[in-house]
């Protein structure tokens, strides 16, 4: 190579490390700020400051910014890669990584303190509740791989019999311990056998890590029939009726891969909904918090509840079942600890109350916000 | 710091690169001082463990090198330096580890056990460590002057290029060159095509073959061909991380003027255990060589001991890659292989097969021990190696785990994995013949690569925790 060349080559080399500081920090003047990289010496030069500076260069960074969802098209339309929160399954199906991990991954070691110890944790909240004569039932929410696995890759066609969960060991154990818990994962593996047959609309949504319309229904029906059989719930006297509706909704999946060309590939789904209205008044279904049934839950409980189109979730769907509104309190991603922090600070929502519902998405098991915490209950 | 991140390339380095081209002087003062703050970047105390391990070997190496001292003297200041380097290397890198087995063993002898503290691993220890004493080691057998200032030697330890991931380089490869050195338009291109393609080695191959190997050896019970594959994917993993490192820290290096040995040369073509260890990792494998194997004897000594030298020699390099088990057993693992091909004339048993078959089994002993390497525990290592040879059950759920590693990228990456590591051409070669072409190539190469780099959350160096 001449020096031409080689000059050339150095000088582009120099050209690239050198415009993204100095126009991120012309930029930043332009803007009538200091330029980010001088917080580095208004800091004690500690490990905890300095990765704080460095995440903050990083997020800041207006090329990274620029740069990264064209890369991220690239490489999706060049090699079907969704980004490392998203697995592309079959016939437009997405899915969570996590959702996926929680499947295949070793289960950690056995841990005999929280907050790793899910056991732990539900059994001690089923004890605190029992204690002020509160029945609990446990949801624990099948992902939707456990549910539609063969949507994700061919080969679990082959486990289509025995494909099993890791949480159904921890509903075996709840159960031994005494804890009322309910195992949906039988009830959508003989829903899915009539899919097969009757090709009614999907259980889960292909963009979405939840369920369907037509899902928190059914559950809804399962739960209300399961509540009544052990008669911790009494049907009330408030008649709901329901509204069938079509709603064209994003994926969660692919907002959480912010991919730009997923959202061209993958058009919003349509989803059909039950908007639940009591029959009475007309009005949409609204919580009341003097029920005697407390649920509380993950954004599987939002869907459709709080989100578009409103009032068709589980939690309207169970009242409509059970014919009495109900109250609620939802976290997303939240449902292992948070969810019980926050009923822990209110202690008018205990008051009165017969049943706890409590529902979480089974990745929670492993990697749920804040883990499996002792939460007291609110004062009586 | 880490070479693949935004503060590194776009902040420390045009920073560092303006003031060393500026400054008249002092030049081995400063790349010295940024050294510092590179290596501080991680954990501002530890600079005070190098600096302390640097001042032990200068003031050693000043000792022995002065014409005044007796052999007596001399011997002492040199135990002093080892045994003060390997003791801050040993009480760091390996206290707990030590602990934890002895607690095992001594209430047995109803002896109390040992505390259980909560040490630190400094990052690059090993290296810089193995560096700052062979300094001493060399001044003592006379290979090597001693340092003309503080500031030499501390550049040496210190040096940001190999500082934390290596090459384990010698100081007397770079003492004359500390002293003086030319910067030429040539070594600096050259630098930068090294830096660039190590660069790339590292975002493109080793990161996405990252995620595979941590999928699959997560895995619960992973089936027997996705076990193959996430070996495979560990392989490419370590050896495109490793040597992508090594290949930067070199090129790094001749941006500033300094000439370092390349770390790799085409290792996953080797046909034997033996030439595996000529091509792996050059810079460990000739250090132990030199100041662990020919002390012990090496082959001077009758056949059989020459075979204790090989395993303890693996062992210890074993050993030096992490205190736990697994690295134990996978230098036993090579110690043992070694001396087989030691026993049989240097041969393998396979010796009469074509090269591809010579390479393919060579590859597969290796991908074998990278199970070890990669593997938490033995426990795990083991299940792990059950499940690659179809000895274990496996649940329902494994099945999913194809779904997460046999995505279009990854076979794209892994076929390009190994059409780059079974080629002969290595990248050095590649790069003397530096063209126009080929650095024009370069550059949209680097560009795609910060892209790439941007895009990427999962980006360790392997060898950082060694």
């Amino acid at each position: 190579m001449s020096r031409r060349f080689q000059l050339l080559f150095s000088g582009l080399f120099l050209a690239t490390i050198f415009i993204v500081p100095l126009s991120q920090a012309g930029l930043e003047i332009y803007q009538g700020q200091l330029p980010e990289f001088f917080d580095v010496f208004t800091r004690v030069p500690k490990r905890v400051n300095l990765r704080t500076f460095e995440t903050n260069i990083e997020n800041r960074s207006v090329y990274a910014t620029a740069v990264r969802p064209w890369i991220q098209s690239l490489l999706f339309m060049a090699l079907r890669d969704p980004g490392e929160k998203a697995l592309l399954g079959r016939d437009g199906w997405l899915f969570y990584t996590p959702d996926v991990r929680y499947l295949v991954e070793n289960k950690p070691a056995e841990s005999d303190t929280e907050p790793e110890n899910p056991v732990l944790a539900i059994t001690t909240f089923s004890r605190q509740l029992s204690q002020r004569g509160i029945h609990l039932i446990v949801l624990p929410m099948p992902g939707k791989p456990s549910v539609y696995p063969d949507e994700l890759t061919h080969r679990a066609h082959m486990h289509d019999h025995d494909f099993a969960s890791p949480t159904r060991e921890l509903i075996s154990s709840l159960q031994t311990a005494g804890v009322e818990t309910m195992d949906l994962y039988e009830t959508f593996l003989s829903l899915r056998q009539q899919h097969r047959l009757d090709a009614v609309e999907p259980y889960y949504l292909a963009q979405d890590t939840h369920w369907s319309g037509t899902a928190v229904r059914i559950i809804a029906h399962v739960v209300a029939r399961r509540l009544l059989d052990l008669g911790w719930a009494q049907t009330g006297s408030t008649e709901y009726t329901v509204n069938s509706m079509y709603l064209r909704r994003r994926g969660d999946i692919i907002r959480m891969a912010s991919v730009p060309s997923l959202t061209q590939t993958f058009p919003a789904e349509e989803v059909h909904c039950f908007q639940v209205f009591d029959k009475e008044t007309r009005n949409l279904y609204k919580d009341d918090a003097r029920s005697a049934i407390l649920l509380l839950g993950d954004s599987f409980f939002r869907m459709y509840e709080t989100d578009e189109p409103t009032s068709a979730g589980f939690i309207a769907h169970l009242a409509r079942e059970l014919r009495t509104p109900l109250t609620s309190i939802v976290n997303d991603g939240g449902a292992s600890t948070l969810v019980r922090q926050q009923l822990s600070r209110r202690s008018d929502l205990l008051r009165g109350k017969k049943l706890v519902i409590w529902e979480f998405v089974e990745r929670d098991i492993r990697f749920g916000t804040d883990g499996w915490k002792y939460v007291p209950l609110p004062r009586d | 710091m880490v070479f693949t991140t935004h503060i590194f390339l776009f902040y420390f380095l045009p920073l560092v690169l303006v003031i060393y081209y500026l400054l008249p002087r002092y030049r081995n003062a400063f790349l010295t001082i940024a050294s510092y703050i590179f290596y501080g970047w991680w954990e501002p105390w530890f600079v005070l463990l190098m600096m302390t391990s640097t001042i032990l070997d200068y003031v050693c190496g000043g000792i022995i090198a002065s014409p005044k001292s007796t052999p007596t003297r001399r011997r002492v200041a040199l135990v002093s330096a080892i045994m003060g380097d390997v003791g801050l290397l040993a009480f760091f890198k390996y206290y707990a580890f030590t602990a934890q087995n002895l607690n095992r063993l001594l209430p047995m002898l109803g002896v109390s056990s040992m505390p259980l503290l909560q040490v630190t691993l400094p990052i690059g220890i090993s290296f810089y460590t193995f560096e700052s004493m062979s300094y001493t080691i060399d001044v003592y057998r006379g290979i090597v002057p001693r340092a003309q200032s503080f500031s030499d030697l501390s550049c040496f330890v210190s040096l940001f290029p190999h500082l934390v991931a290596g090459p384990i380089v010698r100081y007397s490869v770079i003492a004359r060159q500390l002293a003086s050195r030319e910067h030429t338009l040539k070594k600096f291109s050259y630098g930068i095509a090294l830096f660039i393609l190590g660069f790339a080695k590292k975002i493109l191959l080793a990161n996405p073959m990252g995620v595979v190997a941590d999928a699959t050896f997560a895995a619960a019970s992973p089936l027997t061909v996705d076990a193959w594959f996430g070996g495979f994917a560990y392989a490419f993993q370590i050896y495109f991380d490793f040597s992508g490192y090594s290949d930067m820290a070199v090129g790094l290096s001749r941006m500033f003027g300094l000439v370092i040995p390349k770390n790799f040369a085409s290792p996953y073509l080797a046909e034997s255990i033996t030439d595996f260890w000529r091509r792996w990792h050059i810079s460990l494998s000739t250090w132990l060589r030199d100041y662990l194997y020919v002390p012990l004897g090496g082959n001077k000594k009758g056949l059989r001991r020459t075979y204790l030298n090989l395993t303890i020699v693996m062992l210890i390099g074993g050993l030096w890659h992490g205190a736990n088990w697994t690295f134990v057993v996978w230098g036993a693992y090579h110690g043992l292989l070694l001396a087989f091909e030691r026993w049989r004339g240097k041969q393998t048993i396979y010796q009469w097969l074509p090269k591809p078959g010579r390479v393919g089994i060579t590859f597969v002993l290796v991908l074998i021990s990278w199970v070890l390497f990669r593997a938490p525990n033995l426990s795990l290592a083991w299940s792990y190696l059950e499940a690659m040879f179809g000895a274990r059950t496996h649940v329902s759920c494994s099945a999913l785990l194809a779904g997460e590693i046999y995505t279009p990228h990854n076979l794209a990456v892994m076929l390009l994995c190994v059409s780059l590591s079974f080629q002969p051409i290595e990248i050095y070669d590649w790069l003397e013949h530096l063209s126009w072409r080929r650095a024009l190539v370069l550059v949209p190469l680097f560009l795609f690569t910060i892209g790439v780099m941007f895009t990427q959350t999962f980006n360790p160096f392997l060898y950082f925790q060694f």
